[in-house]
């Protein structure tokens, strides 16, 4: 277990032409974290683990991984790696146990298959070809290879992208078990609910650069000891609630929902209501709630997280 | 080398797993040699082929014994009966009804030739037997010889080889003729020998011709199709992004390609020997050191072919469209299954530069069943050439991963 | 109606890009022309074969050179003895050889040409029996003349191959229309978007046969036409039933593809079954050789094929064969029955929603 940091990256460049994928990027992965790259698509998450995970050339930058400065990741770094891809396929005619036989032979070190398969509760698939598998049970496989040689660090692309609500649990317990085994993690998603049930440390990344980072607490607090009203906005002309925004610290909508941010909660309330009578505007769907990291990315960039 | 031998494994588990590559791999080269050995191996052999004929006599004024028009139609009706029992007969004979009018019968006869049902027409004229005895009489030919008329079709080659079985069948009705009137001589006839030019093994068998050309043609598909079809494949859908995140290196992976790659072509090779031999009397011995090595030689040859091809072919269709449209060409213009002599400059050109005609001249002439035309340092240069200009383009070009 | 003009475009458009369509129903019967044009032409023609011949002693050489001569037109070449006649003959210089000392007449051939030497075979043997006889100063009492009743004048049996390959390029173009096409565009989402306009499905699988049938009907006509120029073959085209039965057989074909695409569930193993069963077919239709050549159970399962009926038909279409009015107009109902039963059939099952 290492207490120092697992990986460093410097100013991590890559560019596509004229577009910068990547754009001077830096951040540090303690040990045994769960280090969460928060974005909408297109912000270079992916872009960056790839990079990171030894399959794309990065243009600039330093990387330094296990202690080791590289100019780009090698064989001795992803022998202590273990990386669930975004988008993969396994050969559809293998067999769920020969897949993970296949992948343990790429390490010099690896557990038993057996021991691989009952950790991602595919025992009992050992003989089933892979095309006969379902989307949550290749998935599972996915991690299962991941986890093959008992990686140091492990890479999770958008491992819930496409899962139901029942498989992106199962993944959720499988993550924070792989902490509790002392594993580092760096995790990607564009679910801010993911995020913030997983995340150490998050870093928020948008158009290739790195707009914020640190604790989910640190991240939100950011936003001042504020609190959240919300209600449904859709059809109301924006000059009817606009005056909102003097009972408040922020008012915004976008399109849909109208949030105000408020230090003082009950002097806001009072306000709005007396508004909604006046207007007599219903305030449908009204809720009162912490600030998260859609508000922190919201108020950082004006756009959603999801669109 | 665990990483090596598995990857290997996987080549061939999956390729025999699925159902398409194992037709086309395994199949189809077997139903290729049997069609074909069945067919062509079976020429001038007796009871297989068969022909259906009519025989019309119109020579209605013989009745005595000696009858040449008679003797003709006993000829052909005798043929109509199977040497063997149970086989078909060379030729099933229909001839007219007692009560048929000829004119009639013969029209028909010929509709029935044009719409295929026929071979061919035997037709003995009126005056036949006159004409035969004439010509008997005074056999130094300056009578005119007795015309047997037989009607067939010239672009039917049902037809014209009917025709000259007919035409066989008289030359021996003709001799035992002129032997049986005392006019020729068995003992002065000429001694007949044939003799298989440049070969101490004499006449080659079918067979053995064929079974080289198939095992070619095994390797070759695999390589076209198979080569391309499995690293494109692999890679469009990602299947090789997930090997490359791990240690695994691209050189590995190729072993371990190549490696399972060439026991595919083991696989076939074993088992086409094996119909060949014990289905088709095969006597070609393939374990001979030259023979084994220009197998393998072949073997990579095609392999580096197909990493030439995805190389070139950005996506899998386009891979796989590629095969398809070289793949008839380089097979029949290479002498595989047909003799290259008469092709013009244009096509024999596509010949001097395809490997596999190389290969193929190489591998039969290593066996015995044809001495080559090329010269024998060409056999070895032209595919040798082939892999290094295939190996440098693919290291060059070919992509491991799809673009994002 | 205008709903189906603009289908008929659409699918036109989707058509023309798809090069590889393109190319393939054009190109493929061309190549396989071209191949099997020269190829095979060689096979079994002796018209202008060369003839080695070799006198081993000081024999009388006029009888044999006049047997030689009128057994037809072969290039003879003279040589001094019976090992540069070998050798040449090894080589591939002359096709066969012959070689007389005065008792014993040496037949040579070339064990390569082991599809060939059948018909050498046979002109050596008719020398050979004419030689015996006339050293005898006899002359064959009976002999055979060939009338030619069949229809075309062309002597060269690839009159008879190249409806074959019409035929050919007409059943993989229907078959590969569904499977290949109609599944595909199901991948690619296009048939979902179809679907949910008012259009019925017969609709849209009538806007592709339309769109095919002209490709198919154009392509048979630029193969035919290469034929004749590149071959010099004579044909007799009854355009009328030549016409019809393209149409009907492209959309029977079609309506056979459905029947593997019901089948299969994945397009590439739909196209693939489908080009399995069109390569099995094509050796088995007699097309390349005669189906008399074949053993007796070969003879009967290439009845059954719908390639051989496919052939047997562009044949008479192309003047190169006979067949009854009722055998052509039967087998061209067949196909179209065959398309009007499985299209409704093809419309409900196939051209459905893509799921996932």
């Amino acid at each position: 277990m290492l207490a120092e940091a697992v990986l460093r990256v410097s100013n991590l460049v890559k560019h596509y032409g004229e577009v910068r994928a990547v754009d001077g990027i830096s951040f540090v992965v303690p040990a045994v974290t769960v280090f969460t790259l928060l974005g909408p698509n297109g912000a270079g998450k992916t872009t960056t683990l790839e990079i990171l995970e030894g399959i794309r050339e990065p243009d600039g930058g330093e990387i330094e991984a296990f202690g080791a400065r590289l100019r780009r990741v090698d064989r001795a770094a992803k022998e202590r790696m273990g990386v669930l891809l975004q988008e993969g396929n396994f050969e559809p005619y293998l067999k769920v146990k020969e897949i993970v036989a296949l992948f343990a032979s790429f390490f010099s070190h690896a557990l038993p298959v057996s021991e691989i398969l009952d950790r991602v509760a595919l025992s009992e698939k050992a003989n089933a070809m892979v095309k006969t598998l379902s989307g949550g049970q290749k998935q599972r496989l996915a991690v299962g290879v991941a986890l093959v040689n008992d990686p140091d660090l492990v890479f999770l692309d958008e491992p819930t992208t496409g899962l139901d609500p029942q498989a992106r649990r199962n993944m959720w317990s499988i993550v924070s078990d792989l902490k509790k085994q002392g594993k580092t993690l760096i995790l990607t998603t564009h679910y801010m609910e993911e995020a913030e049930a997983l995340a150490d440390r998050v870093c928020i990344m948008d158009h290739g650069r790195i707009i914020a980072e640190g604790t989910t607490r640190e991240l939100t607090e950011q936003l001042g000891q504020e609190t959240m009203i919300e209600f449904r906005g859709d059809g109301l002309a924006p000059e009817s609630w606009t005056e909102l925004q003097m009972c408040c610290e922020a008012a915004r909508s976008d399109g849909e929902t109208i949030t105000l941010e408020t230090v003082d909660l009950p002097r806001t309330m009072e306000s709005l209501f007396a508004w909604s009578r006046k207007q007599d505007i219903p305030l449908h769907q009204f809720a009162v709630r912490q600030p998260n990291l859609e508000d922190v990315f919201l108020a950082l960039t004006g756009r959603r997280l999801r669109e | 080398m665990n990483d090596v031998l598995l990857l290997a494994k996987t080549h061939v588990v999956t390729a025999l797993r699925e159902r398409v590559t194992l037709f086309w791999f395994l199949i189809f080269p077997v139903f290729l040699l049997t069609i074909l050995t069945l067919i062509f191996g079976r020429l001038g052999e007796e009871g297989e082929i068969s022909f259906e004929i009519s025989l019309i006599n119109r020579d209605s004024s013989s009745a005595t014994a000696g009858d040449f028009s008679a003797m003709i139609a006993e000829v052909f009706t005798k043929m109509g009966s199977p040497h063997i029992e149970g086989q078909k007969p060379l030729f099933s004979v229909h001839v007219p009804q007692a009560d048929d009018d000829l004119d009639t019968f013969l029209e028909r006869e010929e509709h029935a030739l044009r719409r295929g049902h026929r071979a061919a027409i035997v037709v003995i004229p009126e005056g036949f037997h006159d004409a035969a005895l004439h010509a008997v009489m005074n056999p130094s030919g300056i009578a005119q010889p007795a015309t047997l008329r037989v009607y067939m079709s010239r672009n039917d080659v049902a037809s014209e080889m009917a025709t000259e079985i007919i035409t066989h069948v008289l030359a021996e009705v003709d001799r035992e003729i002129l032997v049986r009137t005392g006019h020729f001589d068995p003992g002065k006839a000429i001694a007949r020998e044939t003799v298989w030019a440049g070969q101490d093994t004499g006449e080659i068998r079918y067979v053995d011709f064929l079974l080289p050309g198939v095992v070619l043609m095994g390797f070759f598909t695999n390589g076209l199709f198979g080569v391309p079809g499995a690293i494109l494949f692999n890679r469009d859908r990602k299947v090789l992004r997930r090997y490359w995140v791990t240690p695994l290196s691209v050189s590995r992976y190729l072993a371990g390609f190549a490696l399972g790659h060439l026991s595919l072509c083991v696989l076939q090779l074993v088992l086409l020997l094996l119909l060949g031999r014990f289905a088709f009397g095969a006597t070609v011995e393939f374990a001979q050191l030259d023979a084994v090595l220009i197998l393998i030689l072949a073997a990579v040859t095609f392999m580096a072919f197909g990493f030439l091809i995805a190389s070139l072919a950005r996506t899998a269709n386009a891979g796989m469209a590629i095969a398809n449209i070289l793949n008839m060409p380089m097979m029949f213009l290479s002498g595989m299954f047909f003799p290259i002599s008469g092709l013009p400059t244009f096509l024999l050109a596509v010949v001097y530069v395809n490997p596999v005609s190389y290969l193929v001249e190489g591998l039969r002439a290593s066996l015995g069943v044809q001495s080559s035309t090329f010269p024998s340092i060409l056999l070895v240069i032209v595919p040798l050439g082939w892999i290094a200009a295939s190996v440098a383009v693919a290291a060059g070009k070919l992509k491991w991963d799809v673009a994002r | 109606m205008n709903a189906f003009r603009a289908l008929l475009t659409a699918e036109l458009r989707i058509l023309l890009r798809d090069r590889m369509t393109f190319f393939f129903t054009l190109l493929f019967p061309l190549i396989f022309i071209l191949i099997f044009g020269f190829l095979m032409g060689n096979i079994g023609n002796v018209d202008r074969a060369s003839l080695g011949v070799a006198f081993l002693a000081d024999v009388d050489r006029a009888l044999l050179e006049e047997t030689i001569a009128e057994a037809g037109a072969l290039e003879i070449v003279p040589f001094d003895s019976l090992e540069s006649l070998e050798g040449a003959v090894a080589k591939g210089s002359v096709d066969f050889g012959t070689a007389w000392d005065g008792e014993v007449l040496r037949l040579i051939y070339d064990p390569n040409r082991v599809q060939e030497n059948y018909a050498f075979q046979q002109v050596a043997d008719g020398i050979t029996n004419d030689f015996d006889l006339k050293r005898q100063g006899l002359s064959p009492p009976v002999h055979v003349e060939p009338i030619h009743v069949g229809l075309v004048a062309a002597t060269s049996w690839f009159n008879r191959v190249v409806p074959g390959i019409l035929a050919f390029s007409v059943l993989s173009a229907g078959l590969f229309a569904v499977s290949g096409h109609l599944t595909a565009m199901k991948e690619r989402r296009i048939l979902d978007r179809m679907i949910v306009t008012p259009m019925p499905p017969v609709g849209l699988l009538a806007a592709i046969a339309v769109v095919r049938l002209i490709l198919v009907y154009v392509s048979t006509l630029i193969t035919l036409a290469t034929s004749v120029l590149l071959f010099d073959l004579a044909f007799d085209v009854n355009w009328f039933h030549y016409t019809v039965f393209v149409g009907c057989a492209t959309l029977g074909t079609m309506g056979l593809g459905t029947i593997i695409a019901l089948v299969v569930r994945r397009p590439s193993s739909a196209g693939n079954l489908a080009n399995v069963l069109a390569m099995v077919m094509m050796f088995l239709a007699g097309i390349y050789f005669p189906v008399e050549l074949m053993p007796a159970f070969l003879r009967i399962l290439s009845k059954g094929l719908p390639l051989t009926h496919m052939a047997d038909a562009m044949r008479y279409a192309t003047g190169v064969m006979e067949m009854s009015g009722g055998q052509f107009w039967t087998t061209a109902l067949a196909f179209l029955g065959t398309a009007c039963v499985l299209f409704p059939i093809l419309a409900r099952y196939v051209v459905r929603p893509a799921r996932q």
